[in-house]
């Protein structure tokens, strides 16, 4: 123990001297940096982008309740009076459109993961979802290839490198630069020189893994204090990757060769690794388990939309009153009645499809997931992504969470209509708590 | 003696051990990546022809019904898979894949691949593009980076000095050695790749050998580029671990690393508009006029005066046209002019950030590759702009069709419900078909890219042939 704290000032020392470390600190830090700032960039994008739908959902609702005291007795106020109260809408003005936004998670500007690839928000009135959410975000597709120059991808991607170029010339640069029979003649094992040597550069990877998430927190304004731990999750999964690449490079200097076949080594270890596995992954499922043809949703909708238009009013309610018999009062002509009990039809039987097809994805996605152990690095980043809040399935949560919002709204909407009541102002300030 | 060279440095490349074994590793690589990704390629191609297929199926036996249901029932258009996007896959995971066509809006392209894949599927796919735009500069290093310090560690430069070689002709020997070693491991796997090709390639995009051969140009332009540079590079290190570094240092900064910071930065400097305040643009536009003056209401007047002045007539139920019809159809058009407004301005901020890379092609000649690739591959943003208009453009001539047909046919007086047309219609209107765009045009939007590629290349020449002398010196 004696001589390892004797050895460490002595190899940090010239460690220090050699430019190498200089010039990979600053590379580190300032991509490190860079990608703080960009995680924060990002996430501001999105935070205006909620803030915006729900100022524009506030204020149209506020317009809703100054129409609903209107004095109808005056012929103009009369259509914004029945806009407001009439749960079926006017004509094909239909009566709110509501927002659900997806609130940004707290670590979400460390790890942007695949919430670039999905609207932050979905606008919606009370008929089918099933054509509401049918839309996406403007996003430059260039840039979602290119993909996020966050925290996650510096650890990810650079402190593999950052690894690989510490420890490449352990050993070699000590036999190479003529000192290794100078070592060997000294009391000290050899084994424990290497070991100390290697001990200050496991030292200074995990400060600067440690510096770097805590200069996360710090730039982006993440409290610590509420997220301890998410912070202690990220750290002991960042520590075990880099342990895992300091592994790997332990096992290279381990078969004692030259500099540049180590360092050629290290590399080749990080392309197979970081590049070339999920590439290959990726590769083989996409030619084994093609995706589902998704436009054959919105084909099932439009032909079923159109069977309902073409039949008889009695043919979509006898359908709706038997799975719905809470609505049943025997009418069977009532356009609105009919209008609704369509678009309920239409989105069920959407809905269905849909989960069909998300059953096939997810097999999909099993299949990569179930190969993901050969590359740690897309492994690393889909952890981080899912404890940060931004992988696929907390999409689909938030997918889940419309899907509730809008149940929740349509039973209070198909109690009046179907009761052929206006809404009272109950009703509204009911509405008006859910926002 | 510059044969001499050449061939001295492309047998001792070939019989370097660890040239053998990642050479095959490569090699290996590059044959999964063409052969599978073909294979991909097809099915996909196929999975989505025969969707387009079965959608202009439907359309055509829809049955009897009013041509206006018609439109709103509306169609599909499917993006074809590009041929060579076997070879390059680009954008096409990240772009939509369909776009419902119907009367009165232009939607979306949706659905695309990465939505639907978890976060493995952003560290890309296996392609050749990836393979040789990124590993296949790392095997140039490792050929290059002791090209000269070997030589001079093993006092063999002052040797061939003295023999009479110019210091011009040893580095170009170098260089063209490399370059015939690099060509080995490139030619092979494009020849196979030319040859995956069938004829139905060619029955989907006329173009597809001259897309290629530029394809396979670009690349070869690029290797040399790259083996100028790491020749260079190396010809003036202090030592072979000083060679090593600061060229694997290059190619992170460059393959790595810049790519991801010029898109983040290009997003910056050019804003991407939110989708909702796009939606809500338009709305207002259509609403309220492009001029912010010209609101639907008078707009629907100002044409029903015009109407009732050309038949000479006092009365909408006078006219011996629908009127229905007419309206429809000058609605549709108006917001044609808001859409191609609204969309082109998306689009030109998205080109806006695009050029910004591709102008950065000129410090980082994998920027200038990758652009140019993809763009021949028909894997890029103006592919994806070629297809969405040409959708679109579809959609407005159908919907246009049965506005026309209703403003004929669908005499006054007759009720909506009872005026109906069926199949004969229907299939007299064309399927969607979609032509990729040419060579040139190709060009015409790449010009950055290929300039960018030859500028490294000429500059490189040039630096070689004034520098080159000097070699010896150090």
């Amino acid at each position: 123990m004696k001589t390892l704290f004797h050895i460490l000032p002595f190899e940090w020392k010239s460690l220090w001297r050699s430019n190498l470390l200089k010039v990979l600190l600053i590379v580190v830090l300032g991509a490190g940096i860079y990608g703080i700032y960009i995680g924060k960039f990002e996430i501001d994008k999105q935070e205006r982008r909620i803030a915006e739908v729900q100022q524009y959902e506030r204020q149209q609702f506020d317009s809703l309740l100054i129409w609903s005291q209107l004095d109808t007795t005056i012929a103009e106020n009369k259509s914004k009076y029945a806009l407001a109260m009439s749960p079926v809408g006017v004509g094909w003005t239909k009566h709110f459109t509501y927002y659900v936004t997806n609130e940004t998670p707290a670590l979400a500007g460390l790890c942007l993961g695949q919430r670039d690839l999905y609207p932050v928000y979905y606008g919606f009135n009370v008929t089918d979802l099933a054509r509401q959410v049918n839309t996406g975000e403007l996003a430059n597709p260039m840039k979602l290839l290119t993909g996020n120059f966050d925290l996650s991808y510096v650890i990810v991607f650079l402190f593999p490198l950052l690894i690989v170029a510490l420890f490449y010339n352990l050993y070699a640069s000590e036999k190479e630069g003529g000192t290794l029979s100078l070592l060997q003649s000294q009391p000290v094992g050899l084994g424990m020189i290497l070991v100390s040597k290697g001990l200050l550069r496991v030292l200074i990877v995990l400060f600067l893994a440690t510096a770097l998430l805590l200069l996360g927190f710090l730039l982006q304004g993440i409290s610590l204090a509420q997220n301890v731990g998410l912070f202690v999750e990220w750290l002991t999964l960042i520590y075990a990757y880099c342990l895992l690449w300091m592994g790997l490079m332990a096992a290279i200097i381990w078969m004692r060769r030259s500099a540049a076949l180590s360092a050629m080594l290290g590399l080749g270890v990080w392309l197979i690794f970081t590049l070339i596995t999920p590439a290959m992954i990726n590769l083989v499922v996409q030619s084994k388990k093609p995706l589902p043809n998704k436009a054959n949703v919105i084909h099932t909708v439009r032909a079923l939309n159109d069977q309902n238009w073409e039949s008889p009013k009695s043919f979509v309610l006898d359908q709706f009153y038997e799975q719905y018999p809470e609505y049943n009062d025997g009418d069977t002509v009532d356009f609105n009645k009919w209008y609704y009990a369509s678009v309920t039809l239409l989105d069920k039987k959407a809905n269905a499809l849909k989960s069909s097809m998300e059953e096939q994805i997810s097999e999909r996605n099993a299949l990569l997931s179930q190969w993901e152990w050969l590359a740690p690095a897309a492994m690393v980043h889909e952890r981080l992504s899912r404890m940060s809040g931004t992988d696929r399935q907390s999409h689909l949560r938030f997918v889940e969470q419309v899907h509730l919002y809008h149940r929740d709204i349509k039973n209070l909407y198909y109690d009046r209509i179907f009761a052929g009541q206006q809404f009272t102002m109950a009703d509204l300030q009911k509405l008006e708590s859910g926002l | 003696m510059l044969k001499l060279v050449i061939k001295k440095e492309f047998k001792t490349a070939l019989r370097d051990v660890r040239l053998q074994i990642s050479g095959s590793i490569l090699m290996v690589l590059m044959l999964t990546a063409v052969l599978v990704g073909r294979q991909g390629q097809q099915q996909i191609a196929h999975q989505r022809a025969a969707a387009q297929e079965a959608m202009y199926d439907k359309w055509v036996n829809q049955g009897n019904k009013h041509p206006h249901s018609a439109a709103h029932y509306g169609q599909f258009a499917f993006k074809p898979k590009p041929v060579l996007s076997f070879l390059d896959v680009g954008l096409d995971n990240y772009t939509g894949i369909s776009v419902f066509l119907e009367a009165h809006k232009q939607n979306e392209v949706l659905f695309s691949a990465a939505q639907d894949s978890n976060g493995m599927s952003r560290f890309g796919e296996l392609t050749a593009a990836l393979i040789l735009q990124v590993l296949l500069p790392l095997l140039i290093i490792f050929l290059t980076f002791n090209i000269f310090s070997k030589e001079r560690e093993e006092g063999t430069l002052k040797l061939l000095h003295a023999q009479g070689l110019s210091m011009r002709q040893l580095f170009m020997g170098k260089v063209w050695g490399t370059y015939i070693m690099v060509l080995l491991f490139f030619l092979p796997v494009i020849m196979l790749a030319y040859f995956l090709l069938d004829d139905q390639s060619a029955a989907l995009d006329a173009a597809v050998t001259t897309k290629f051969i530029g394809l396979a140009t670009g690349y070869a332009v690029y290797f040399l580029v790259f083996v100028l540079l790491c020749t260079l590079i190396s010809a003036f290190a202090k030592n072979s671990g000083f060679s090593l570094l600061s060229l694997l240092g290059l190619w992170t900064l460059s393959c790595i690393i810049l790519p991801k910071a010029t898109a983040n930065l290009a997003d910056k400097v050019y804003p991407t508009p939110s989708e909702f305040e796009f939606r809500k643009t338009i709305q207002a536009l259509v609403k309220n006029g492009i001029d912010g003056h010209n609101p639907s209401d008078v707009r629907l007047a100002s044409l029903k005066q015009e109407v009732l002045e050309e038949y000479n007539v006092e009365k909408i139920e006078e006219l011996p046209v629908n009127w229905g019809g007419i309206a429809m159809q000058a609605g549709e058009e108006y917001t044609d002019q808001v859409y191609d407004q609204e969309f082109s301005r998306v689009e030109s901020i998205f080109k806006d950030q695009n050029r910004l890379s591709e102008w950065v092609g000129f410090i980082n000649p994998y920027l200038a590759v990758r652009h140019l690739s993809m763009a021949l591959a028909g894997t890029d943003f103006h592919h994806h702009i070629a297809f969405a208009r040409a959708a679109e453009d579809y959609r407005r001539s159908f919907v246009k069709r049965m506005n026309k047909d209703m403003e004929t046919n669908h005499k006054p007086g007759v009720a909506y419900a009872d005026y109906k047309v069926g199949e004969e219609m229907w299939s007299s209107i064309e399927p969607f078909s979609y032509e990729l765009p040419s060579f040139t045009t190709i060009l015409s939007t790449q010009w950055r890219s290929v300039g960018a590629l030859a500028f490294w290349l000429i500059g490189l020449l040039g630096i070689s042939m004034i520098y080159a002398p000097k070699i010896s010196r150090l």
